[in-house]
């Protein structure tokens, strides 16, 4: 412990520097002043014997020097002034100091915000107590192609009647409600629970009560728990919330309390109910049909049992239940349980991104670090007879260090300052962008993870810095000059500033190679034609529309027929339809059926073909500009007529009827997990449409299966030919006359809901491009910088050559070449480097690629053109050196 | 001009000082002059040795240091040998005789 007591000493010292220094010097007087009385005894004059004394003595000052050494002053005050030194010296060379910082600044301040965002995604435990028990259970059926699928109430009371393993199961099912108590009509997400539920998920109120197991039955009332964000966002964080009435639909039930933030998972629900609420949960359908699967579940484990356990246990009570009921599990589909930890699930999706992200910016962080190595060395070049006579004076290597690191620490102070600053907004658009792969993001808030990583990237920084130039000795062959005040290069020096710059240009490379293969992916997605209409059709969401008006008095008239005349009465509108899948958004929510036609039997071994479904109202493909290649469009007519009709895609026409014989045929649906839709009774078909692909934003054939909507459908296109955003007032109101609580909600072109669509290919671009911009940035800051202190370095030279006939457009293309050779060489390294590392990524990561010809193209380039640029300034100076000048700089 | 004396061997000037401070505690000052007297004045001890010195040995934890008063009054550091001053003192001195008679033996012998 020793050494622990003269860090303290020297630590005390360094604020106690001063009263050392008079302590000290205080000893000496007395010393001299002793011996003054001593010569006097022995029969000195006073004047004589104070001499003597003081002589005798020698330099005072050194000894304090050295006691001061001794007794812990020294090295980390010495720093401190030496960084007041150092401030004051970068002043004067605020150009460097400048670019030094905010340099370090990007570095840091992109790096402390992405990890910090790592930090609180990948790394920071869940809200939830005993979150490391917590299991997330899902089943799969990879034989008919369904991944991650919910649970049926019949399959989940067979799961807890065998599991021994779980302590508690907790289920969840969302479904969607009006709210009518706040403002306008508003549609809320609710979440429908068990009393287990909050118990299993460890959550807490933060006001009033969750739900228990009082809440569950079919005699207990009504209870609505409010999520944090609900709550602070809706009712404005009411304290007196608890015991209010909230009116979802027609039903009222109480509010019994608030839940604390905590990640909203399964789903983004705005309130979490029990099952009262819920006629649907209450219904036959719900509680009996094994296939009826909209149940999430969630497990406790018991305490002292291991994953491994109870997924073991879990995975054969699931195959005994699929044995005990074939009716439900078809053998083909071979049904599967899939148990993990809940923080995995949460997680995944966000983890490769980050990665990613985390290892751009450890990339900028490196091209910032080695521009200003390079600016570093360059200036320490500068200041080497500086160095060379504080050498011959007999400073150490440790004081030269110091000197050297006081500057470093000093810059690299300012820049983490900096970057902690700029990390605060990098910060809030990181979250905003991760946000869209893991909701675990929104709750990341600037803390002290982006101080201390901006200390610690500082110093390192700092450090690397301080030990990059090279001292001199007191060997003056070394190549030091204590002579000249002229600057001289050392090959060594020189080459290890083309190092830097290399670095930088093969780091800025792969970044930009990376950034232009997200570019040139996003803009072949946009130039993508859907093949329908997308800027002139507004679509609106109508959720929970009703079939038949509940308030209409007298006889019913057709609702659906009623709301569309009313919409297309207005001015301005073309057209108008109902349907129930708005293309892109409504992702997720639909089923793939199997399908077979007459006259065709799979092949051995393949199964029945998929199609998706959709209901669509009468002219749908004149709204959406579908071209119906051959027969018919569905009519009104069609909405009421007892055959069952379908329109169907071209390129399922085309697979399943070469011929083009397509029309009035047979076609009918086969099965499928949600087997409850599902009748055997066949199809005609009546028309053929153009193919569009609705899920996806790349336009591939995709096996379409329209049939004719019967009920009102939530989703309404409207075409006009004007602007279809100054229609959506009017839209609003004409429906809210018939329909007065209805929610109309998210009305938007289908091309900016395509825009929407690539948001996250868009922001992937935007952020590595960004990533990419800094570097370049930095790169070309470098390689401008090396270039400039050579031809300062060699003003001699070029001014020799210039006097024995040199052109000053030789000198400025060796100049040119020299940037452009330190370029090529880096993008060479860049090539390499950047293959090796996506090869390496392919094996830990999915979906990496490696960037094709046009974004490496590209990418080198744009380099070349920017170290042209960068070498313009340098190379124009060492045209313009001026003979006489340079030749008597010696 | 006084004869040059002969220069300490490394590392004995602290052994002195401690000795010098075990037969009581004293300022800088103090020492230089006692070990001057006890040496006979065959030793003087250099102010720019003997300082540098003390600080070295109190930061090892030999010796502690204190302001008091000399005798003449004045505010002066006061040294004194600590528990463990005490034992390196005990150690040193018996390394000094066993050294000090071999190295005499070897010098001595024809």
């Amino acid at each position: 412990m020793r050494w622990f007591g003269a860090l303290l000493t020297r630590v005390r010292a360094s604020w106690r520097g001063e009263r050392i220094y008079d302590e000290i010097n205080e000893e000496m007087q007395f010393h001299i002043e002793m011996r003054t009385q001593e010569n006097i005894r022995r029969g000195l004059q006073a004047d004589d014997a104070r001499m003597a004394a003081a002589r005798s003595f020698g330099q005072v000052q050194r000894i304090a020097e050295m006691g001061y050494g001794v007794r812990g002053g020294g090295w980390l005050e010495a720093l401190l002034q030496e960084m007041r030194v150092a401030a004051r010296s970068l002043m004067r060379a605020k150009g460097l100091a400048i670019t030094v910082v905010v340099t370090l600044a990007l570095g840091i301040g992109a790096n402390a915000a992405i990890f910090s965002v790592v930090r609180g995604v990948l790394l920071r435990p869940l809200a939830n107590r005993g979150e490391n028990r917590l299991l997330y259970i899902r089943q799969s059926a990879p034989g008919i192609n369904t991944e991650n699928t919910t649970f049926s109430v019949a399959e989940i009371k067979d799961l807890k009647s065998r599991a021994t393993t779980i302590g508690e199961f907790g289920d969840f099912s969302s479904i969607a409600e009006t709210l009518l108590d706040v403002g306008e009509p508003r549609l809320v997400h609710a979440g429908v629970v068990g009393g287990a539920f909050f118990e299993v998920m460890g959550l807490r109120p933060v006001l009033g009560r969750l739900l228990n197991s009082s809440d569950d039955g079919p005699k207990a009332m009504g209870a609505v728990v409010l999520t944090h964000r609900f709550w602070t966002n809706v009712y404005n964080s009411d304290p007196n919330v608890v015991g209010k009435p909230i009116r979802l639909r027609s039903r009222v039930s109480t509010i019994v309390g608030v839940l604390e933030p905590s990640v909203p998972y399964p789903a983004n629900t705005d309130i979490i109910a029990n099952m009262v609420t819920s006629p649907h949960h209450m219904s036959a359908t719900m509680q009996d049909d094994r296939t009826h699967r909209m149940t999430e579940l969630f497990g406790l484990l018991k305490p002292n049992v291991s994953l491994e356990a109870a997924r073991s246990e879990l995975t054969s009570a699931f195959a005994a239940m699929v044995q005990e009921h074939p009716e439900a599990y078809a053998l083909r589909a071979n049904h599967q349980l899939n148990v993990k930890p809940l923080r995995d699930q949460i997680t995944a999706p966000a983890r490769t991104i980050l990665l990613v992200l985390l290892a751009a910016a450890g990339i900028v962080f490196v091209i910032a670090c080695s521009n200003v190595a390079n600016l570093i060395l360059a200036r320490s070049v500068r200041r080497e007879s500086e160095l060379a006579v504080r050498a011959a004076l007999g400073a150490g290597h440790g004081a030269l260090r110091r000197t050297l690191l006081a500057e470093s620490l000093v810059l690299c102070g300012a820049g983490a300052i900096l970057g902690v600053a700029l990390a605060r907004p990098f910060l809030s658009v990181v979250v905003s962008y991760a946000a869209r792969f893991s909701v675990r993001a929104l709750d990341v808030t600037v803390d002290s993870t982006i101080v201390w990583v901006g200390a610690i990237l500082a110093m390192a920084a700092a450090v690397l810095l301080a030990y990059v130039p090279r001292l001199p000795s007191a060997n003056a062959a070394n190549g030091f000059g204590l002579t000249s005040g002229s600057v001289r290069i050392t090959s060594g020096t020189n080459r290890r500033l083309r190092v830097f710059a290399t670095t930088q240009i093969a780091f800025s490379f792969v970044l930009l190679a990376a950034a232009g293969m997200l570019v040139a992916a996003l803009i072949a997605l946009q130039a993508t034609n859907a093949g329908f209409d997308t800027r002139q059709v507004l679509a609106l969401n109508l959720p929970l529309v009703p079939d038949r008006n509940p308030d209409a008095k007298g006889p019913q008239k057709d609702l659906y027929q009623e709301l569309m005349q009313r919409v297309a009465e207005l001015p301005g509108v073309d057209r108008v339809v109902g349907g129930t899948f708005v293309p892109w958004r409504d992702n997720g929510t639909s089923t793939r059926y199997q399908f077979s036609v007459d006259g065709y039997t799979p092949a051995a071994g393949e199964d029945n073909p998929y199609a998706r479904r959709r209901y669509v109202g009468p002219g749908f493909f004149a709204t959406l500009a579908i071209p119906v290649i051959a027969g018919r469009e569905f009519t009104e007519d069609d909405r009421h007529r007892s055959e069952r009709i379908v329109v169907v895609s071209q390129s399922l026409a085309q697979m399943f009827f070469p011929n083009g014989d397509a029309l009035n045929r047979r076609l009918w649906f086969t099965g499928g997990l949600t087997d409850y839709n599902v009748k055997p009774d066949p199809y005609r078909i009546v028309g053929i449409a153009s193919d569009m692909n609705d899920e996806s934003v790349v336009r591939t054939p995709a096996m379409m299966v329209y049939s004719p909507l019967r009920s009102t459908g939530e989703r309404l296109f409207v075409r006009t030919s004007g602007d279809p955003y100054a229609l959506v007032q009017s839209v609003t109101r004409v429906i809210r006359e018939l329909l007065p609580n209805q929610v109309v909600e998210r009305a938007a072109t289908l091309e900016d809901i395509r825009a929407e669509v690539l948001t996250p290919e868009r922001l992937n671009a935007f952020v590595v491009t960004g990533f990419a911009g800094i570097a370049l940035l930095i790169a070309v800051v470098g390689v401008s910088g090396v270039l400039a202190f050579s031809v300062t370095a060699r003003t001699r030279e070029f001014g020799v050559r210039l006097a024995v006939g040199s052109t000053p457009r030789h000198l400025l293309m060796q100049v040119l070449l020299e940037g452009a050779s330190i370029v090529a060489v880096g993008i060479g390294i860049g090539v390499a480097g950047g293959y090796a590392l996506s090869t390496v990524a392919a094996r830990y990561f999915n979906n990496v690629g490696f960037p094709g010809t046009f974004p490496i193209l590209a990418a080198a380039i744009i380099l070349g053109v920017a170290a042209v640029i960068a070498s313009l300034m340098p190379a124009v100076r060492a045209a313009r050196v001026d003979v006489l000048q340079a030749l008597r700089s010696e | 001009m006084e004869k040059q004396q002969p220069s300490l061997p490394q590392g004995t000037l602290d052994m002195l000082i401690l000795k010098a401070l075990s037969l009581g505690e004293m300022h800088g000052f103090g020492v230089g002059q006692r070990i001057q007297q006890l040496a006979e004045d065959m030793l003087t001890v250099e102010e720019g040795t003997l300082y540098p010195a003390l600080y070295r040995i109190e930061q090892r934890g030999w010796i502690k240091s204190e302001w008091g008063a000399s005798e003449n009054n004045r505010r002066a550091r006061f040294y004194r040998l600590t528990p463990a001053g005490r034992k390196q003192l005990k150690t040193e001195e018996t390394d000094w005789d066993y050294l000090s008679v071999a190295i005499a033996k070897v010098m001595r012998s024809t």
